[in-house]
């Protein structure tokens, strides 16, 4: 009781500039565990690095379990001493455990650690310094509901982006992929793998190419009537016939394949109304008659 | 034979969706008026003191509305004060809310001097009345009924008057008040304290700090069985959510929130006007079309600026579902100003322009910005693409899709390609009715049948019919009643009264038929 009045009393004599030095040396000194954490932290930062993911998510689950014991992390936000360096220190833990995520291509994974990090851009946002991962990680998570098609969520996600995050290459990258996606424009889509703003955005890129394959394979067999065997391998983006008819195999058996063309099966068109729906009509017209029973 | 009827009967509805809803603010007003004629009676006899202010007076009177209504454990009275204190809101000086305030509460007491010092003191000739007013009223026992309605009135005065910091600790405290009340007839008072509390903190713009309170308040009053507090400040936590574009915590919480049928039309209005939001920002057009058009309607003639947010974002919503809506939409009375730049935008979505619509989204950006409906104006481009692929279609019965690429003025490295696979996509979600030859490069449109041999227009009348049969129940639901009128006692004389007007009316409405037919 009695130091902590006069750490209190001390910290205000200090001049702004040597605080934080002090509160520096006062972490060194004072508080273990805050070491153990950066200590871990560094062995897992070696470890991804080096790609040895046993070893990473190893000692990501230890520092997700020391975290649990800073008081200063969401949700409790407790106000102690050196709450800036915890939140610092557990906001870059939480970045560098979705990179891993991503490097594992372990999506469930990402959802968990993102929703984990998130609160720390928006809810602490105004004590920390804004952390250069943020744009690029917000960017992978509005990727990755685009991939799994969660599209009221990618919406959701971006009405919290201020206009300047809308500016930034990550976020305009995945907010024009969704744009293309539903103008139908998939070449673009395609040609966006080349131009990447950041290395983890590869890994959704490619299942991105792979779900467009499939829209593609989807909107031709109703828009055309057949496509030589050439044209479909080239519009479908397969390298070798072979595949072709692999791909036809298992995911179309429905489309026949004979004199170098594809042929698709067109679904029975709406043929004009012979017969008259009586059963129906009866329903609709007893259920008018009940309805305005309850009128008059 | 019966359709034919109901195609007739139905029209006038249809004509005019708001007749209804009108019906029903018609009725509320006529409520209202005879309130007013029945509050004259206990007034009478206190005319005597009319010494001070009438507005004073007029006070006064209404906290001997509150006082007998927490006697009698009445809400209607106490709600009925409160409609009066509006009516009075443009008149309230410092000197008559700090005379009332003598009157109402004792002097000396912890209320009294919490709420005296947010008032600005600079009269002096008020001195007078506060001496001779208060002695006078010592000995009353105040209920607290009548001490939160004089934070109510003290609140509602420091907004007026632009003092928000003070609007600010005043409603603070009264919401601090509140949490140590348990009285149904406080709930009243209370719903309206919540919302300036919530006004007050988001105009010195603090909403995010007073979250957790109304979170806790919400909760109290539901475990309360408060249902007009639930219903105001799930509202306020909605707008709250909103005002921080957080759709998704906003979404949570209005699903698991509990729902009943709604007591106050405007915190209905509010509730469907967001519920319209939170549906556009999720995709579901269909809905979030539904819940803001009911919003528009049923709001109230004189909340304009309600009326046009509601109309802005119908607008997107209908254009998002590939609808143009009318003309006579944008020219509604007071809102053509308002909603010029959605009229702009809409004329360049019906034509299918897309240049057009770059300009009208560059030019508007600053409205579009400042509405919150940026995001949505770029969801849009999609549907400008698809109007005008539909146009091409009914013109040409073949085009090369060079050309394709030309009318929609994509301005892409490949536009061919791209022409291809966005018909393409047309063509399966079923925009357009055509084919593709990709050999010639050519995208040929199919002959349009003869709609009327298929179950097409049945379908549609169909649905019409639907729409208005429920149209029809809903205006039954939505007429409004008042609470537990079935256990008031009537005398006999009353009832006998009332019978008689009944019969009149029955016999009246008879008479109309019989003129209809």
């Amino acid at each position: 009781m009695n130091r902590r009045w006069r750490r209190e009393q001390g910290e205000e004599a200090n001049t702004k500039e040597n605080n934080t030095d002090r509160s520096f040396k006062f972490v060194k000194g004072m508080d273990p565990k805050l070491t153990e954490v950066s200590q871990l932290f560094e062995r897992f930062k070696a470890a991804l690095v080096r790609n040895d993911f046993d070893t990473c998510s190893k000692l990501l689950s230890q520092l997700k379990i020391l975290l649990i014991e800073f008081k200063s992390l969401p949700p409790l936000f407790g106000e102690t001493p050196n709450a800036v360096q915890e939140l610092t220190i557990a906001r870059d833990i939480y970045e560098h455990a979705v990179v891993l995520s991503v490097k594992m291509e372990d999506q469930d994974a990402f959802e968990r650690d993102f929703f984990q990090l998130k609160p720390y851009y928006t809810d602490v946002g105004g004590r920390l310094p804004q952390s250069p991962q943020e744009y690029p990680i917000l960017g992978l998570n509005l990727l990755r509901l685009l991939v799994q098609n969660r599209i009221a969520e990618f919406h959701t996600e971006l009405e919290l982006l201020s206009g300047n995050a809308l500016e930034n290459p990550c976020i305009k990258h995945a907010v024009e992929l969704e744009q293309s996606f539903m103008e139908g424009a998939y070449n673009r889509v395609l040609s966006a793998r080349q131009t990447v703003p950041h290395e983890t955005y590869v890994y959704f890129m490619d299942l991105l190419a792979r779900t467009v394959r499939d829209e593609i394979a989807g909107c031709s067999e109703k828009a055309y009537d057949s496509l030589t065997v050439k044209d479909a391998r080239q519009m479908l983006l397969i390298s070798s016939d072979q595949e072709l008819f692999d791909y036809i195999k298992e995911e179309h058996p429905e489309w026949e394949v004979k004199n170098g063309l594809v042929v698709f099966q067109k679904a029975k068109e709406s043929a004009p109304c012979k017969e008259i729906p009586s059963l129906q009509l009866i329903n609709q017209t007893l259920s008018y008659a009940r309805e305005l029973e309850r009128i008059v | 034979m019966i359709v034919c009827y109901l195609g007739v009967a139905l029209i006038p509805l249809l004509i005019d969706p708001r007749a209804c809803d009108c019906n029903i603010f018609i009725q509320e007003k006529m409520t209202q008026d005879i309130e007013m004629k029945e509050q004259q009676v206990p007034a009478a006899p206190s005319n005597s003191v009319s010494s001070t202010t009438p507005v004073l007076q007029h006070l006064k009177e209404i906290a001997a509305l509150i006082e007998t209504g927490a006697y009698a454990r009445e809400v209607r009275r106490i709600l009925r004060a409160v409609r009066l204190t509006i009516a009075l809101r443009r008149k309230l000086k410092a000197s008559v809310v700090s005379s009332f305030l003598n009157v109402a509460l004792a002097p000396g007491s912890e209320a009294h001097t919490r709420l005296s010092s947010y008032l600005p003191k600079d009269d002096e000739n008020d001195m007078e009345v506060d001496t001779a007013s208060s002695a006078s009223q010592t000995t009353v026992k105040h209920s607290p009924e009548l001490e939160i309605y004089c934070y109510l009135l003290v609140l509602i005065f420091l907004i007026d008057q632009k003092k928000y910091s003070e609007a600010k600790a005043c409603s603070s405290a009264s919401i601090a008040r509140l949490k140590n009340l348990n009285r149904r007839t406080v709930d009243v008072l209370a719903s309206r304290l919540y919302f300036y509390y919530s006004l007050s903190y988001e105009l010195t713009g603090d909403l995010s700090e007073i979250r957790g309170n109304l979170l806790s308040l919400h909760r109290v009053a539901t475990l309360r069985h408060d249902e007009l507090g639930q219903e105001t400040l799930l509202n306020l936590l909605l707008r709250n959510y909103l005002h921080y574009n957080l759709y998704d915590q906003a979404e949570k919480l209005r699903s698991k929130a509990p729902r009943f049928e709604a007591h106050s039309n405007q915190q209905f209005c509010r509730y469907l006007f967001y519920l319209g939001k939170i549906r556009t920002i999720q995709l579901e057009y269909t809905d979030a079309k539904e819940s803001l058009l009911q919003a528009a309607r049923k709001a109230p003639v004189a909340a304009l600026g309600f009326r046009v947010q509601c109309n802005k974002w119908a607008v997107i919503v209908r254009l998002l579902l590939g609808e143009i809506p009318e003309r006579t939409v944008f020219m509604q009375k007071g809102m053509e100003k308002a909603l010029r730049p959605y009229f702009e935008l809409t004329n360049a979505v019906r034509i299918g322009d897309l240049e057009l619509f770059k300009s009208v989204a560059e030019k508007f950006s600053s409205t579009f910005s400042s509405d919150r409906t940026n995001n949505l104006i770029v969801r849009l481009r999609h549907n400008v693409i698809r109007t005008g692929l539909r146009n091409i279609s009914i013109s040409y019965s073949r085009i090369s899709l060079a050309d394709v690429a030309k009318k929609l003025r994509l301005d892409s490295p490949n536009p061919i390609a791209d022409a291809e696979s966005i018909v393409s996509k047309a063509i399966r979600d079923g925009a357009i009715d055509a084919t593709l030859d990709h050999a010639n490069g050519w995208m040929v449109s199919k002959e349009t049948g003869d709609i009327y041999s298929t179950n097409e227009p049945q379908l549609a009348f169909n649905s019409r019919i639907a729409f208005c049969l429920n149209m029809h129940n809903e205006a039954v639901r939505a007429l409004r009643f008042p609470p537990n009128s079935h256990k008031e006692k009537e005398s006999a004389e009353k009832r006998r009264e009332r019978q008689q007007q009944e019969q009149e009316l029955a016999k009246h409405i008879a008479e109309e038929d019989d003129d209809d037919f």
